[in-house]
């Protein structure tokens, strides 16, 4: 067609659009035209010429037609008669909407959840043709690589369209000399990263290709869209400044955009430098980071050349590590090279999150697959009510594909406000997660957010959903033989099997709402005793902050200086009783673990050590926190690098290596490392989670076995964050250059990490099994319904010849009984299992002794069996006041 | 050229009609109107049906649509006004938009009519 010819439908079609809702000729003005049309034919050659031009009122149709746009029109008026419908209704479509949300809204919260950690693309141009490349085999499975492997891969392969190197770094950040340091996160990144990654600076330039060239010569940075808003208000002149990262001086000269979140999406990284800083920014200075061949700290990223496939790559990249195995032996013995893209790099990454995220996601479509059945059950109830309203339509000229199109946009309709009812839902379980906060001053972000692809995907799901409950019922309710209905409101009989069918689901629906309700409760109480315990430490009147002088390339020996002088500083501030050293406070995230060889303990054919979690501590740190040293000494001050090595175990470890034996005085090694002699047994306490099974732990003195960052941990007369100030100004005057961070209470931190994590879980457990107990209800209403609805006649025959209206109410309310009995035995039996189980999971944890929670048992059954009751008593009391007259008249 | 014709809507008549193109219609209406200058409906059926010596009778449930569908795509423009005999009636005119798309309907046409001509001629 010409351009001119596509403008002029194009036209048209506006103005169809607009007369479809009024804009055009009144249809007045169009039968005025006809009638004069048909005026002239009659006079010229009379009636027959006037029949041969036409019928008015089919002309006027035509005209219609052509004015609006049929379909649309059509849809209109299906929506307002699907409202009627729906409002006619409102205990049904309450109902189904209901159901529906459920079955959306765990879809929508399910998807949220998977977005944030494993599904949402990087913000960078086709995210998906971006891949790793690096080496497997290390603990953690993620592709890694040294920087001098980087330079290997990137030179040897042809696959790749240039590879980008990238190194996480952090380091003290200073706006100038002078100013209070904090620290900063930041991505060191090769030359060619930008133009690989394919985001360039919003403001100023990329790195040019001489900055990655010389180790340590070029130092510019370019800011992170965030940190340059908020350190510098979004000021365009910081272009040129000088900025200050871990003492050296940084020339500005570029601002990434907004939203750029480097290749990790959790975090915004705050600034990007050339690798090439890498010697001078990292903070062991014994470490050589470009040349080392097993300091492998980098990840590369790459996109694949034009018809280039992966496997392709995968090939070379199998023989560059076959060549990197006969140059380096030593280093790269048994190294493969592998090329993922960002999902699986993800998954690999992270394999329980993936595994608990597809269960979820069978989980959610489960649960809408019950709620779609629940609904098309409730749809298939109340089709004898519209059969002869069907059967009109049809009677009276309607083709089938109209009338299903009509019953389809009442499911579409009920769809569509289950969607917004679940998208509230979705909503209420995004802010429920986002409860969960990690604590660290860093910039990372896991965020769950209700976003467009939420909402996207929870409309797709409901449209989905409409089809799947409305389509079946609608086509079968079309189908039926129209002088049969007609004549007589009972269809046949309903079929046996698809009873029984309707039936299990509903029993199981319930069983399966009973068994979460009851582990919830048993979660939720054990959480509660366990919460009352307490985690074996104090948590009040506790401050802590992290301190990492390494940043400042602090000798092991400086760093100790410093940390002596600190706490004895930290004692002098009024309102400070106790002041001390720690590499690890308990709670904060995963303690780190040391693999120990207990002497005269025999492992295991295969094993040689044991891993055990440690941290490096001063000689007040268990005293500050409330630990008691049960047999031998604490650790001493003049526990020094000259001094012989010793350690104090905790109960837990002395009992497994050592048992029924005196402990002190034992010795073990570290890995090959000199013996080491524990002097003293402590209390077993928490140390990672509040949750978990005692672990064995080994307390270090922080002189024989420093650590790069240590906290300094306070104990305060009064509110512990009054001191944080004090506590800043000590530390400045010692080095006005040291980022002091996690600054914190203990209170706070046991809040976040233990109280609110339980009480999420259990929140969702429990929401779980009510959404599951809702959805039972759902069907079980529907099913007795739907029977009650078919034995309408039966039921005016019974009352007819003398049935009173409660034993039709009992006959009716029977069925629901045994189904909903049904369930809770075998929900009853089931939990008993799941609570032993969980026993066995939490010690402790969900029955406090190990023993089954029978109150627990006792309230969640008994309101379950109520609740299902009322479900059943609903229909069946209505089907008990059908007047008999009026049952018999449907014939 | 032999035509036959059944109109879209109605009509049970057996006499032999033209199968008219919507396209057809819209260049067969657009001509008329443009040689003979404002006309109602009825008239542009007289004029057709005149003109094709009554093998073309346009059934109003046909005609009027594509009036209709013509001046939403802004081609004619319709108007009530008065006839000779003083009686209200609808008007149509063609646009200079209509002019454009009649030229080129009309190159469009006498291409086709060529094409087919040469072929038919080629067979026979």
């Amino acid at each position: 067609m010409n351009p001119m010819g596509s403008i002029a439908t194009l036209r048209e079609w506006i103005r169809r659009l607009a007369g479809t809702i009024g804009g055009g000729r009144t249809d007045q003005d169009l039968q005025e035209e006809l009638r004069f049309h048909l005026d002239l034919a009659a006079e010229r050659a009379g009636r027959a010429a006037s029949l041969e031009a036409g019928g008015l009122s089919q002309s006027v149709e035509a005209l219609r037609d052509q004015r609006g746009l049929r379909w649309l029109h059509q849809l209109d008026r299906d929506l307002r008669y699907a409202v009627r419908m729906l409002a006619k209704n409102p205990g049904f479509s309450c109902v189904c909407i209901v159901s529906l949300a459920i079955g959306i809204g765990a879809n929508c919260a399910v998807f949220s959840f998977a977005d944030t950690l494993l599904l949402r693309p990087l913000a960078v141009p086709n995210p998906s043709g971006l891949l790793s490349v690096g080496l497997t085999g290390s603990s953690r499975d993620s592709l890694v690589a040294s920087y001098r492997e980087y330079v290997d891969i990137r030179d040897q392969s042809h696959s790749f369209d240039g590879l980008a190197a990238m190194t996480k770094s952090t380091a003290a950040f200073a706006a100038d000399r002078g100013a209070t340091p904090s620290l900063a996160l930041g991505l060191l990144v090769s030359g060619n990263f930008f133009e690989i990654v394919g985001v360039e600076p919003q403001l100023g330039r990329s790195f040019r290709p001489e900055e990655d060239q010389v180790p340590g010569r070029d130092a510019v940075v370019i800011l992170g869209y965030d940190f340059w808003s908020k350190q510098f208000g979004a000021d365009p002149g910081v272009l040129g400044r000088r900025i200050l990262l871990s003492g050296i001086a940084f020339t500005v000269v570029g601002v990434m955009p907004p939203g750029f979140t480097g290749l990790d999406q959790y975090v915004r990284y705050q600034y990007y430098a050339p690798i090439m800083m890498w010697p001078r920014l990292i903070a062991d200075v014994n470490v050589r980071p470009l040349e080392a061949g097993d300091f492998r700290g980098v990840l590369i990223a790459g996109r694949l050349k034009d018809r280039v496939t992966r496997s392709q790559a995968q090939a070379e990249l199998s023989a560059i590590a076959a060549n990197l195995e006969r140059a380096y032996p030593d280093t790269n013995r048994n190294r493969r090279i592998a090329v993922r893209t960002e999902l699986q790099n993800r998954i690999a990454q992270n394999p329980p999150v993936a595994t608990l995220l597809a269960m979820l996601a069978v989980l959610a479509v489960a649960v809408l697959g019950i709620a779609c059945a629940n609904v098309a059950g409730l749809l298939t109830s109340r089709a004898p009510m519209r059969a002869r309203e069907i059967a009109l339509r049809l009677a009276i000229g309607a083709r089938r594909a109209r009338v299903i199109q009509q019953l389809v946009t009442e499911s579409l309709m009920l769809a569509l406000i289950g969607a917004v009812v679940g998208l509230g839902l979705g909503l209420l379980a995004v802010t429920l997660f986002n409860r969960i906060q990690i604590p660290t001053d860093l910039p990372i972000v896991a965020s769950f957010e209700l976003d467009r692809r939420a909402v996207l995907v929870s409309v797709v799901v409901a449209l989905t959903s409409a089809l799947l409950f409305g389509l079946v019922p609608a086509i079968r309710s079309t189908r039926t033989d129209l002088t049969n209905v007609m004549k007589a409101t009972d269809a046949t009989g309903f079929g046996r099997r698809r009873y029984w069918g309707r039936g299990a689901l509903v029993s199981g629906q319930v069983a399966v709402s009973l068994i979460l309700l009851v582990v919830a409760t048993f979660v939720y109480r054990g959480f509660e005793r366990q919460l009352e315990k307490g985690p074996g430490f104090r948590t009040d009147h506790l401050l802590m902050m992290s301190l990492a002088p390494s940043q400042l390339h602090y000798s092991n020996a400086r760093a100790q200086r410093f940390f002596e002088q600190l706490v004895a500083s930290a004692k002098r501030v009024p309102g400070i009783t106790s002041a001390a050293l720690t590499r690890y406070v308990p709670m904060d995230g995963l303690p780190p673990t040391v693999a120990i060889v207990p002497e005269g303990f025999q492992f295991p054919a295969g094993r040689e050590s044991a891993t055990v979690v440690t941290s490096s501590i001063d000689e007040h740190f268990l005293d500050t926190i409330g630990v008691p040293i049960l047999k031998g000494r604490g650790l001493r001050a003049s526990d020094t690098a000259d001094a012989p090595n010793v350690a104090v175990v905790n109960e837990r470890l002395a009992e497994r290596y050592w048992p029924a034996q005196d402990p002190v005085g034992k010795r073990f090694r570290v890995e090959k490392g000199p013996w080491v002699e524990i002097v003293g047994v402590a209390k077993t306490t928490k140390y990672g989670f509040v949750l978990e099974q005692p672990m064995e732990f080994v307390y270090f003195p922080f002189r024989q076995r420093p650590a790069q960052s240590m906290f300094l941990v306070v104990e305060s007369i009064g509110e512990p964050s009054d001191l944080a100030t004090p506590l800043r100004a000590i530390i400045r005057r010692v080095d006005a250059d040291l980022p002091v961070t996690n600054v914190r209470t203990m209170d706070d931190l046991y809040r976040m990490r233990s109280v609110v994590v339980l009480n999420v879980v259990v929140t969702i457990i429990g929401a779980m099994g009510l959404m599951g107990l809702a959805l039972a209800l759902v069907g079980l209403y529907g099913l007795v319904s739907y029977s009650a609805s078919r034995r309408t006649r039966e039921i005016g025959i019974r009352m007819a010849i003398g049935a009173d209206r409660s034993s039709v109410l009992l006959m009716v309310l029977r069925q629901g009984l045994v189904l909903a009995g049904a369930g809770v035995a075998v929900g009853l039996l089931a939990s008993l299992a799941a609570g032993r189980a969980l026993a066995i999971v939490f010690p402790g944890g969900a029955a406090g002794d190990g023993k089954v929670d029978l109150t627990a048992f006792v309230f969640v059954t008994a309101t379950v069996f109520l609740i299902t009751l009322v479900a059943a008593v609903v229909p069946a009391s209505r089907a008990s006041r059908i007047s008999p007259s009026e049952a018999l008249r449907h014939e | 050229m032999e035509l036959r014709v059944r109109s879209i809507r109605m009509s049970n008549e057996q006499v032999q009609k033209t199968d008219i193109l919507q396209g057809t219609l819209d260049l067969m209406v657009l001509q008329t109107l443009a040689t003979m200058g404002p006309l109602h409906g009825y008239a542009i059926a007289a004029r057709l049906e005149q003109v094709s010596s009554r093998l073309l009778q346009l059934n109003m449930g046909t005609l009027y649509p594509g009036l209709m569908r013509l001046e939403q795509r802004g081609f004619v423009r319709g108007k009530w006004g008065m006839t000779e005999n003083n009686r209200r009636a609808r008007f149509y005119e063609i646009t200079a938009a209509g002019r454009r798309q009649l030229s080129a309907e009309r190159a469009e046409w006498d291409r086709t009519v060529s094409i087919m001509t040469t072929l038919l001629n080629e067979i026979r």
